[in-house]
């Protein structure tokens, strides 16, 4: 436990750290070159693993009655096709299937590791997760808008010839702030945000929770203070379970919709 | 009067957070609601519905996030 240390459990109501970043920063387990690999990474890859783990073993055979594993992958699968995939991008959907795919899954596993016992932190609480997959949609609405609309997809961002002339320059200047440096920044910053305050809630409330509870032969009935705190933490845990889902399925929805405005950009 | 300054600047953080979150907090209040009408009034068009409320709400979202973001940094 990261707070036990520093926890003045007869004054203090609830155990904060010095530090914010204590709690997402894992020291240097070892080193290969020059990366340093720690926790986070090795966690990473853990998260990678299990996606390919679950498609493989899912969707190893074809079967008439799929097993209740084969159906649940199956149907999350089906979920990223037809509610993402097919009624957001339409009938170009097939070619970044995989993309979504990938993507939907790798969040889902590494949003869950928030709740997952013994794991207990999601990866994409650290910036440079969210931050390196929203670039990498960057790139590939970039490339798709340009690459169909050719340099119509710049002037015309600049240059809405749907709005009043009057206004165009202002309209043109949000849209082309908003499109070419908000989109992967908020869509980063929305994942992160949510998985770190998450990340923070858990282990203040639980953290809290068992450290005033195992102090009550020290300390008393001062120590009952845990049990609120463990309550609202239990409350937090399930909704930090829908947190994880609704942000890995907001992530994927949005990168899909940033696609299909990048192929379909008249409107 | 650095102590100060310090002590002053995490609680300016936590009142602009709070001003912060008003703005989302009515928006997402206005998508939600709006989608429950939607939804009560054409309860075939759900799935529709309820994909285009999550991208109202997480657009709306990223400023009170933005916000929050910002208050642990300050």
């Amino acid at each position: 436990m990261i707070l036990a240390a520093e926890c003045d459990v007869a004054n203090e109501v609830i155990c904060v750290p010095e530090n914010v970043s204590d709690l997402f920063e894992f020291p240097t387990i070892f080193t290969i070159g020059q990366f340093e690999i720690s926790r986070t990474e090795i966690l990473m890859f853990l998260a990678a693993f299990i996606v390919v783990a679950i498609l493989y073993f899912g969707l190893r055979q074809q079967r008439l009655v799929p097993t209740k594993f084969g159906a649940s992958v199956e149907g999350l699968l089906g979920f990223v096709r037809d509610d993402v995939g097919r009624d957001v991008i339409g009938s170009e959907s097939r070619k970044y299937l995989p993309y979504l795919t990938a993507m939907f899954f790798f969040l889902l596993v590494g949003n869950l590791f928030e709740v997952t016992p013994l794991i207990n932190f999601p990866i994409t609480s650290r910036m440079a997760i969210p931050f390196f997959l929203a670039l990498v949609t960057y790139f590939i609405f970039m490339i798709v808008g340009f690459s169909k609309n050719k340099f119509r997809f710049l002037i015309d961002t600049a240059w809405p010839k749907t709005v009043p002339v009057g206004l165009r320059p202002l309209v043109g200047l949000i849209e082309l702030v908003s499109v070419f440096f908000l989109r992967p920044l908020t869509l980063a910053v929305r994942l992160f945000a949510n998985m770190m305050a998450g990340h923070l809630m858990l282990t203040l409330l639980l953290g809290s929770a068992v450290i005033f509870l195992a102090a009550i032969p020290e300390i008393g009935a001062r120590g009952l203070i845990g049990l609120p705190w463990l309550a609202f933490g239990m409350f937090i845990f399930l909704f930090e379970i829908v947190v994880s889902v609704l942000q890995a399925y907001i992530f994927t929805l949005l990168t899909a919709v940033y696609i299909e405005s990048s192929i379909h950009f008249e409107h | 009067m650095e102590g100060n300054i310090e002590a002053l600047s995490g609680a300016l953080a936590l009142i602009g957070y709070g001003l912060g979150a008003i703005g989302p907090g009515i928006g997402i209040g206005i998508v939600a609601g709006n989608a429950i009408t939607a939804m009560a009034r054409q309860p075939e068009m759900q799935g529709t519905i309820r994909t285009t409320m999550f991208l109202g709400i997480a657009f709306t979202e990223a400023l009170a996030l933005i916000g929050f973001v910002l208050f642990f940094i300050a």
